[in-house]
């Protein structure tokens, strides 16, 4: 099991290794850092400009290889991915933003997993009754809703809430207020942060869940071995829950997993409407901002996203289905 | 040039027979088995006229507004929806309901673009490399768990951004950089099976050239699958642009789309809801009925689906 597993995360290696590199030369092929220097006031001159970006890799009067060289060695020596146009330490923004995203993006997706499991099961054994249908015309519409509109129709109804009320319930910027102190009133500050975004991203996400975790359990429901369980004398409920929906588990378990990278551009467009300072803001500062180091980081965050979800995968189908076995 | 490619009634070479001539009584074309299947769906059939109507509102309402969707009305800055202007004005003096008509408009044709694009090529691609195999299957396959990997949302948003905004360079990166790799996947697991058909062997053995198989043979057999996936690709491909235009690296000014029509109501939303709420309702109709549509097709088009017996 465990070698298997380094063996697979080996080739994902490769495969970010790879990904980080492509986009780095797409990178320079399409953002440009001398463009920042446009317009200055005073002007500054083509070597004064490159003065600026020489000491940061990011001039491109140095041949391309020699930049790639540059970059790539830091990476792998010193574990130093560079500076921004304007010397901001890609590590040090990665650092402290990437958990801001994972607050958001973790919860939102295990609160979507298992409302999705939930109601799949629930409607799955209720097929064609009106709970079923219901649940069915709900899921499809939320399922394609855009997660602009989503966001921005909560933002709208929380503050509609707060005039309502009277004071402020929810926050609809930021992900925690400064100069809170104390365990208590910290938790409470940063659940008032967290929910709205949370609502939204849980609301588009947790119907893929729903259908899948529906559709499968549907298959297995009919099966033999959940009709033996009945007449062993199981109740349908405990036949469904102990019999049924393991195997119909598996599946969805793969899906979860590698649905970890779309939460993560969903949390790009949730992040920058609720001003939240993750990731998701990052990655459109870096573009706007020319930062080709940045960007090429956040790459490699995402290829490693991808790579973790398909790992966490492979694990959960050998953990759920007994009839798998590694060597 | 999709059409012909999806259109299995131009290839009667595998669907035609026994199973229609062993129940002549019930003789009935297949064009009216899965229309009758089709209109029996009525959230299916709902989404079809929403769709209509969209469609129609994209054509015509630029024709009937009063004002074009670039003129700035200077007495009437950020006024609510009223008689003179039907969705009210941006702070500009923008008329909203001439830029909803295009963004509407520049939102479907980017979107049924895209979605044409995509589906072409993971069919012929998927396809190809499952009827080939060997070297061919195992390169495809690493470029598209290559592509996998790959941000594609930050490259496409990288790419877009320099593009200048033009809705036709959009729309040919997104074809090649989102959408493709997945469904071509899905569809080379189907043919798989269809590779070790009866019928395939047979024309191969006929000498028919290998890419003519693929597309006289296999192509038609996923053809419904091919209609589901174009329908799904518009919704996704919608979704796409107006991720992008929204944060600022589609389209841009003075060319609107939805994405940057909600993009601009955003900054607005407490004083001036109205620029939100029609790009917004337009959006979720038009993502909602089409993916309803999808629904109705999966149940009509499914060889395997129970309503079979009924229709």
């Amino acid at each position: 099991m465990i070698r298997y597993l380094v063996r697979r995360f080996l080739g994902w290696l490769l495969m970010i290794v790879v990904a980080t590199n492509v986009t780095f030369f797409l990178a320079w092929g399409y953002l440009d850092p001398r463009s920042n220097y446009v317009g200055r006031r005073p002007p500054l001159s083509p070597d004064q400009i490159t003065q600026q970006l020489l000491p940061r890799n990011l001039s491109d009067t140095v041949p391309l290889a020699e930049r790639w060289w540059n970059w790539i060695t830091a990476i792998v020596l010193h574990w130093d991915w560079g500076v921004s146009p304007v010397g901001q330490v890609v590590n040090e923004q990665v650092a402290y933003r990437m958990w801001v995203s994972a607050e958001l993006v973790l919860g939102a997706t295990i609160i979507s997993t298992v409302i999705g499991i939930a109601l799949g099961v629930y409607t799955a054994s209720r097929q064609y009754k009106l709970a079923d249908r219901v649940g069915q015309a709900t899921s499809i519409i939320t399922m394609n809703i855009n997660i602009v509109v989503a966001a921005l129709g909560i933002v709208l109804l929380a503050i509609g809430l707060n005039d309502a009320v009277g004071a402020r319930v929810f926050y609809v910027t930021g992900s925690s207020s400064q100069g809170v102190t104390g365990f208590f009133p910290v938790i409470i500050d940063a659940l008032q942060h967290l929910v709205l975004p949370t609502v939204a991203l849980v609301l588009i996400g947790y119907a893929s869940t729903h259908f899948l975790q529906r559709s499968l359990l549907l298959d297995n429901i009919k099966a033999d071995y959940v009709r033996t369980a009945r007449a062993k004398g199981l109740t349908k409920s405990q036949a469904i829950r102990r019999h049924a929906l393991r195997t119909s588990l598996i599946p969805v378990a793969t899906q979860v997993a590698f649905t970890i990278p779309t939460v993560f551009t969903g949390a790009v467009l949730t992040e920058t409407i609720f001003a939240w300072n993750g990731m998701g803001r990052y990655f459109i500062q870096t573009i706007s901002t020319n930062d080709i180091h940045g960007t090429v980081a956040i790459a490699a965050f995402g290829a490693f996203l991808t790579a973790i979800g398909a790992l966490l995968a492979d694990v959960a189908v050998v953990v759920l289905d007994p009839r798998v076995r590694v060597s | 040039m999709t059409n012909q490619q999806l259109d299995p009634v131009t290839m009667p070479d595998a669907e035609e027979g026994p199973a229609l001539k062993a129940t002549p009584r019930k003789r009935m074309s297949k064009w009216s088995l899965y229309s009758r299947r089709f209109m029996r769906n009525k959230p299916a059939v709902a989404g079809v006229i929403i769709f209509i109507l969209l469609v129609l509102f994209a054509i015509i309402a630029p024709f009937v507004a009063p004002y074009d969707h670039v003129e700035l009305d200077f007495l009437n800055l950020g006024t609510p929806p009223g008689a003179e202007h039907w969705f009210g004005t941006t702070s500009a003096g923008n008329d909203t309901f001439a830029q909803v008509a295009i963004g509407l408009q520049r939102s479907l044709m980017i979107a049924v673009t895209v979605s044409v694009g995509t589906t072409a090529i993971s069919a012929i691609i998927g396809t190809a490399a499952a009827y080939f195999g060997g070297w061919t299957e195992r390169i495809t396959l690493i470029i598209i768990h290559f592509m996998m990997v790959i941000p594609s949302f930050l490259i496409l948003a990288m790419i877009s951004n320099d593009s200048g905004g033009d809705w036709r360079v959009i729309a040919f990166i997104m074809i090649f950089v989102i959408g493709w790799y997945f469904p071509a996947r899905v569809i080379w697991t189907m043919a798989l099976s269809l590779r070790e058909r009866e019928y395939v062997h047979a024309a191969r053995y006929m000498g028919v050239p290998g890419m003519r198989i693929v597309l006289r043979h296999l192509l038609p057999n996923i053809g419904s699958l091919l209609v589901i996936n174009f329908t799904l690709g518009i919704v996704s491909a919608v979704m796409v642009e107006t991720g992008l235009s929204f944060l600022g690296f589609g389209v841009k000014i003075p060319d609107v789309s939805l994405g940057s029509l909600i993009g601009s109501g955003a900054n607005t939303i407490t004083s001036a809801p109205w620029l939100f709420y029609f790009p917004a309702a337009a959006l979720t109709l038009l993502t909602v009925s089409m993916a309803l549509v999808a629904d109705g097709l999966r149940d009509a088009l499914d060889p395997t689906s129970a309503a079979g017996g009924r229709a």
